[in-house]
C-alpha cells in the first residue's frame, strides 16, 4: 500500500471508494491546541549510535487520581561528550478541559536520561500509579507520592547498578501475590564506549544492525511487598543472552489464571514464556508458532500486542516487524497460532512498512478490536536504496471487519493522520472521557502526536476501571468480558504492549449503538470472580474487587 | 457390341487391392511411436523425478536440517562465550534453561537430519556424530553439575578446556557434512542434466521419426485417393456410355421396328384391303361371301390402324418429320384421351428448330414423366411447360399428386434414363416438389446443343 500510496491517482482513487463507506469517526490533531509541545531527541551528533535509530515511548496515566487521563512522554539526550541541549522527558497534566499542562518540573521528572521506554504500575499498591523509565544505562524507577510528585526510588529499590540497554518493560503480578513485579526487555549489549563500526560504503559510519551486537537477556524483578525488587531472572528460567528484545506483552490464552509473556525480539526468535505457576517460565514459542515466520525466519520483532480481535475469547497476536517482512498477525488455530497477516489484508499493506508501536483497539467502537500502527524506518538514506520505502512513513489504522479481515483507513480519518512521520511510541486513552479512544504518537528526533478521536455515527461504550484489593491494586491481569448484543468481547487489564509504551489501564468496549449490555465478568488475577447485569451504556464504572460496582459520572 | 469399349477403356481393370490395410498399418505404426516413446519419456520422467525427491530434495532437506544444527551449535558457542566472559551478575545455572532450549530444538534437529541422511551417510559417520553429541551434552552436564555446586570457577574451566572445543569440533563435523551435501547435489545437478540433455535429443529424434511417419502416411493415402478418384470417373465414364449405348440401341430398334410396322406390315395390310376390297366387287351382292369380305375388310382395316398407332407409339415419325414442337401438339391430346388426365400445355418464346436427335431424347423425357403421372402420382391433372430460351430449351411436366419422395422407394429405370437422356445433351434435370405438392420434372438443354445435337459426332442418337 505504501507502494501504491506514492501514486498521487491511485492514492485518490483508494480515498474515492474508500470514501463510500465512511470510518464512522474522525481524527483532529490536537497536539497544539492541547499544550502538548513535545521534541525528541535522539542525541544523534554524526556518531550513528545504535540507540538513536530506536526512538522513545509514550504512556497516558491518572498519576493524580482525578479520573483524566495524563501523558508521559519520553526523552532521550545528548551523547556524553557531545552536549549541547537538556532534554527530559514530560509529564503533561490533563486539565480536564482540552488541554494539557507541563508539569514536569513540579512532578520532579525534571530529570537527564537517555528514556527509552514506559511502564506504569502502582507496584506499592497505594492507589497511585508509579513510573519505570527504561533508559540506556541504569533504569529508573520513580515512586508516586500521591501529591503529584515522584520520587526516584531505582536504588532503594533495589533496581540500581544495573547498566543496561533497557527498552519496553511492563509491570504484571506472575506469582499472583497481589504485587505488581517488573519485566524489563533488553535489546543488545551496547554503551557508547563498546560502539562498533558498520558501514555501507567501508567510509562512513552507518547505524549497525543488530546483528553487530550480542544478545543481551530480559530481566524479571519480583516485588518483595517491602518496597525492594528482587532479580529472578535466572531463577525463574527468563534469562536467555541470546534475546534482542523490544517488546513485550501479557498474554494469557490459556485461561488457567496465570499470566504468560510474549516477548518480540529484534532477529531472534520471539519468546512465549508460560507461567509454570511455581516462580518460573518455559519458552513455548517455537511449539506455540509465535516465534519465527511461517517460513521459518527469525523476523525483525519490534512492537507486540495481544488481543481478542476475532471475539473468539481466546486473544490473538499482533507483532511488527523490519520492512519486507510485514506485521505478524496470529490467531489460535489448533493447538498453535497461525499467522494470518497475508490473507487479513495486513500483511500486503505492511509490506513496505517498518512497524514500531501497535495497539488493538476498537476505535470505531462497533465491538471488534481495530489496530493501529506506528512506522518509520530506522534508516534515513533508505530511500536511496529502496525508492518504495521512505524513512518517514505513514501510520497505519486497520479496521476489523470481523472474520480475520481488515482494511486499512488511515488515509480516511483526517487530522492528518496518515502523514508520513518517524513513528515509533503508540499508546490510546480515553484522554477526553467521551467514551471513545485517542491516540498519543511519538516519533523520533520529533513531535510526539495526539489525536482526538470523535465519532461520527453514534457509537457508544462502556468503559470499566478495575481497582484490585486483593490482586494488585491496578487489576493488571484481570480479564474482563462483556456480553451484549450476541457478542461477546473480552479485554485484559494490561500495562506494556505496543513499543516502549504503555496504553491506560480502563479497559473500553464498543457496544455500536446499543445502550445497555447483559452481563460483565471479571476474573481477578487472585482467582475471584464477579459478574454484574444489565448495565447502561454510555460510561464508565469503577469496579472494586470484592466491594462492587459504582457508575460514574459519563465517562 | 464391341462398340461399348471404345476410347481405350475396352476391358475393366484387375480389382484394386484396398487401401486400407497399408493405412491402418501405418497409423498403427505411428500410434506404437507415440506410445513406445510416451512411455519412454515417463519413465524418464519417473526417473528424474525420483532422483529430485529421493536425491536433491532429502539432500535439501537435509542441508536445512544440518543448519539449523549448525545454527544451535552457534547458539551454544555465543553462550558459552556469555559464560565464560561472566560479565553477567547471574550464576551459570541461569544458562542451563537456554541450554535446554537449545538442546531440545537440536535432538529434533538431529532427529530429522538422520531421516533425511540416512542414504547418504556412511555408519561412521552416523556414529561419530551422534557420539559426539552425546559426548558433548555429557560435558555439558558436568559443567552445570559444577555449576550447581557453586563451583563456578571449575565450571568456567571446564568449558574453556573441552566444551568449547568439543562444540568446534561438532560445528567442523557439520560444515563437513554440508560440504558433502553440496558435493552430492552438485552431483545429482550433473546427472539430471545428463538426462535432460538425453531426452532432448529423443525429442528431436522422435520428432523427426513421427513427422516421417506422418508424411509416409499422408502421401500414401493421397496416392490412394487419387487412384480412387480416377477409378471412380472411370467408372462413372462407363456407367454413362453403357447408359447412352443402350438408349441409342433401344432408340434405333424401336425406330427400325416403327418403320417395319409403319412400312412393311402398313404396305401389306393395305395391299390385303385394296385385295378384300376388289374380291369384294367379285362376290354377289348380297352373298354371305361378300359379307364375310366385308368384315375381314374391316378387320384388316382395325389392325392397320392398330399397326400404325403403335408404330407411332414405338417411334413417332412425326418427330423426324415435323419436329418436337408438331409432336407434342399431336402427343399431348393422345395421352390426355388415353388416360383421362386434364393435362394443361403451355409453350412460351419463340420456337427454334429442334434437332432431330435431341427432339427424341426431349420426347422420351415428356413421355416418361408423363407416364410417371398416369401410374404412380395419382393425380388427375398435369401441366406441361414447353419453353424457348433464347439460351435454353426447357421442358417442364407439373402433378400435384404423390411426390416422388412419398412413393415406394423403387423408382425404376425411368429417372435414370431421363437423368441420362439429358446428361447426353449436356443438359440438366431437376425432380423437385412443387408448393403445392407432387412433383416437377425440370429439364433445361442448352440452345446451341438442341439446335445441333444430331449434326456432333453421336454414334448413339442416329442409330
Amino acid at each position: 500500500m505504501a507502494g501504491l500510496a506514492s501514486c498521487p491517482q491511485l492514492r485518490a482513487l483508494t480515498v474515492q471508494t474508500g470514501a463510500a463507506v465512511s470510518p464512522g469517526f474522525r481524527f483532529t490533531d490536537v497536539t497544539g491546541s492541547a499544550g502538548i509541545h513535545f521534541q525528541h531527541n535522539s542525541g544523534a551528533f554524526g556518531g550513528k549510535f545504535l540507540p538513536e535509530t530506536l526512538g522513545s515511548g509514550c504512556a497516558f496515566l491518572d498519576y493524580d487520581r482525578d479520573g483524566w487521563q495524563d501523558i508521559l512522554l519520553i526523552n532521550g539526550a545528548d551523547w556524553p561528550g557531545h552536549k549541547k541541549n537538556r532534554s527530559t522527558l514530560r509529564l503533561y497534566h490533563n486539565n480536564g478541559n482540552g488541554t494539557f499542562t507541563d508539569v514536569t518540573v513540579r512532578a520532579g521528572l525534571d530529570v537527564e536520561m537517555y528514556g527509552m521506554g514506559v511502564a506504569v504500575g502502582d507496584y506499592n499498591n497505594d492507589g497511585f500509579p508509579d513510573i519505570l523509565i527504561t533508559c540506556v544505562g541504569q533504569n529508573r524507577l520513580f515512586r508516586n507520592t500521591g501529591k503529584g510528585t515522584f520520587v526516584d526510588v531505582t536504588s532503594v529499590s533495589g533496581l540500581g547498578k544495573r547498566e543496561g540497554f533497557s527498552t519496553s518493560a511492563l509491570w504484571f503480578d506472575y506469582d499472583r501475590d497481589g504485587l505488581l513485579d517488573l519485566f524489563v526487555c533488553n535489546y543488545v549489549k551496547w554503551s557508547p564506549e563498546h560502539d562498533v563500526f558498520c558501514s555501507l560504503d567501508g567510509k562512513h559510519k552507518s547505524y549497525c544492525t543488530p546483528e553487530a551486537y550480542r544478545g543481551a537477556t530480559c530481566w524479571l524483578f519480583h516485588n518483595r511487598g517491602d518496597g525492594t525488587f528482587e532479580d529472578v531472572t535466572a531463577a525463574s528460567g527468563i534469562f536467555d543472552s541470546s534475546s534482542k528484545s523490544l517488546g513485550v506483552a501479557l498474554f494469557s490464552d490459556n485461561h488457567d489464571g496465570w499470566p504468560d509473556l510474549l516477548v518480540a525480539n529484534d532477529t531472534q526468535p520471539n519468546k512465549l514464556y508460560r507461567n509454570q505457576h511455581n516462580g518460573t517460565f518455559k519458552d513455548t514459542a517455537v511449539e506455540a508458532g509465535l516465534a519465527f515466520s511461517s517460513e521459518g525466519k527469525a523476523r525483525a520483532g519490534m512492537g507486540v500486542d495481544v488481543g481478542d480481535f476475532d471475539n473468539s475469547g481466546t486473544p490473538g497476536v499482533a507483532i511488527t516487524n523490519f520492512d519486507n517482512e510485514m506485521i505478524g498477525l496470529y490467531r489460535l488455530s489448533g493447538k498453535s497460532f497461525e499467522d494470518i497477516a497475508p490473507q487479513s489484508g495486513v500483511g500486503i499493506a505492511s509490506r513496505n512498512s517498518l512497524g514500531f508501536g501497535c495497539s488493538f483497539l476498537d476505535v470505531n467502537l462497533d465491538g471488534w478490536l481495530d489496530f493501529a500502527v506506528a512506522n518509520g524506518h530506522i534508516d534515513e538514506t533508505v530511500r536511496n536504496i529502496r525508492g518504495n520505502v521512505g524513512y518517514a512513513q505513514p501510520p497505519q489504522l486497520f479496521l476489523n471487519r470481523g472474520k480475520g479481515s481488515f482494511r486499512e483507513v488511515a488515509a480516511e480519518v483526517d487530522g492528518g493522520f496518515d502523514l508520513p512521520k518517524v513513528g515509533r511510541g503508540l499508546a490510546y486513552a480515553d484522554f477526553d472521557r467521551d467514551g471513545d479512544l485517542d491516540l498519543l504518537l511519538t516519533t523520533n528526533n520529533g513531535p510526539a502526536y495526539l489525536y482526538r478521536n470523535d465519532q461520527l455515527s453514534g457509537n457508544r461504550s462502556i468503559r470499566f476501571r478495575l481497582v484490585g484489593t486483593k490482586s494488585s491494586r491496578d487489576g493488571i491481569g484481570a480479564l474482563v468480558r462483556v456480553f451484549a448484543g450476541g457478542l461477546t468481547q473480552s479485554r485484559l487489564v494490561k500495562g506494556g504492549s505496543s513499543y516502549l509504551s504503555q496504553s491506560e489501564l480502563p479497559v473500553t468496549f464498543g457496544l455500536e449503538k446499543q445502550d445497555r449490555i447483559e452481563r460483565v465478568v471479571i476474573d481477578w488475577p487472585s482467582g475471584r470472580t464477579e459478574e454484574y447485569k444489565n448495565l447502561a451504556a454510555g460510561r464508565c464504572y469503577e469496579c472494586t474487587e470484592g466491594k462492587g460496582i459504582v457508575p460514574q459520572n459519563g465517562y | 457390341m464391341p462398340t461399348l469399349y471404345a476410347r481405350g477403356v475396352s476391358r475393366p481393370s484387375p480389382p484394386d487391392r484396398s487401401p486400407t490395410l497399408g493405412l491402418l498399418l501405418g497409423l498403427l505404426i505411428t500410434l506404437s511411436a507415440v506410445v513406445a516413446y510416451s512411455a519412454y519419456i515417463t519413465w524418464q520422467v519417473t526417473g528424474l523425478r525420483k532422483l529430485q525427491t529421493e536425491l536433491v530434495d532429502r539432500n535439501r532437506k537435509d542441508s536445512l536440517q544440518l543448519l539449523r544444527i549448525q545454527n544451535d551449535l552457534n547458539l551454544l558457542a555465543v553462550a558459552m562465550r556469555d559464560m565464560v566472559s561472566s560479565d553477567e551478575p547471574y550464576p551459570l545455572t541461569a544458562w542451563s534453561a537456554q541450554f535446554q532450549r537449545i538442546r531440545t530444538d537440536l535432538d529434533d534437529a538431529m532427529r530429522l537430519e538422520a531421516g533425511f541422511a540416512a542414504a547418504s551417510r556412511t555408519p561412521e559417520q552416523s556414529t561419530f556424530l551422534t557420539g559426539n553429541f552425546n559426548q558433548f551434552w555429557d560435558a555439558v552436564d558436568r559443567v552445570f553439575a559444577l555449576a550447581h555446586d557453586g563451583k563456578d570457577k571449575e565450571a568456567r574451566e571446564q568449558i574453556q578446556l573441552s566444551l568449547q572445543e568439543r562444540q568446534a569440533a561438532l560445528s567442523t563435523a557439520v560444515a563437513r557434512l554440508l560440504v558433502q551435501n553440496s558435493e552430492n547435489e552438485e552431483q545429482a545437478g550433473q546427472r539430471i542434466v545428463q538426462i535432460y540433455d538425453r531426452v532432448q535429443r529423443q525429442v528431436y529424434v522422435f520428432l523427426a521419426a513421427t513427422l516421417l511417419a506422418i508424411l509416409l502416411n499422408g502421401l500414401s493415402g493421397i496416392r490412394w485417393n487419387r487412384r480412387l478418384f480416377a477409378r471412380l470417373a472411370e467408372v462413372s465414364e462407363r456407367r454413362s456410355e453403357l447408359a447412352q449405348k443402350l438408349i441409342a440401341t433401344q432408340e434405333s430398334t424401336l425406330r427400325y421396328i416403327s418403320r417395319e410396322l409403319h412400312d412393311e406390315f402398313g404396305q401389306i395390310l393395305t395391299a390385303v384391303g385394296s385385295m378384300l376390297r376388289r374380291a369384294g366387287t367379285h362376290a354377289p351382292e348380297g352373298s354371305s361371301l361378300r359379307v364375310d369380305l366385308q368384315e375381314v375388310l374391316v378387320t384388316v382395316q382395325t389392325t392397320l390402324e392398330s399397326v400404325r398407332s403403335l408404330s407411332q407409339a414405338l417411334h413417332p415419325v412425326m418427330l423426324d418429320e415435323a419436329g418436337l414442337e408438331s409432336t407434342m401438339d399431336w402427343y399431348i391430346p393422345t395421352i390426355e384421351r388415353q388416360t383421362g388426365i386434364a393435362i394443361s400445355y403451355e409453350k412460351q418464346g419463340v420456337a427454334f428448330p429442334v434437332d432431330g436427335g435431341a427432339g427424341v431424347h426431349v420426347y422420351r423425357v415428356l413421355q416418361e414423366a408423363l407416364n410417371n403421372v398416369a401410374r404412380h402420382s395419382g393425380a388427375k391433372a398435369a401441366w406441361v411447360r414447353l419453353r424457348f430460351l433464347p439460351y435454353a430449351l426447357e421442358l417442364e411436366v407439373e402433378d400435384h399428386g404423390v411426390g416422388l419422395a412419398e412413393r415406394p422407394s423403387n423408382h425404376g429405370i425411368g429417372l435414370v434414363a431421363m437423368r441420362e437422356r439429358s446428361e447426353l445433351m449436356g443438359g440438366q434435370i431437376i425432380f423437385s416438389r412443387p408448393p403445392e405438392g407432387g412433383t416437377r420434372v425440370h429439364l433445361a438443354v442448352p440452345r446451341e446443343k438442341a439446335e445441333s445435337y444430331g449434326k456432333e459426332d453421336h454414334s448413339v442418337a442416329g442409330g
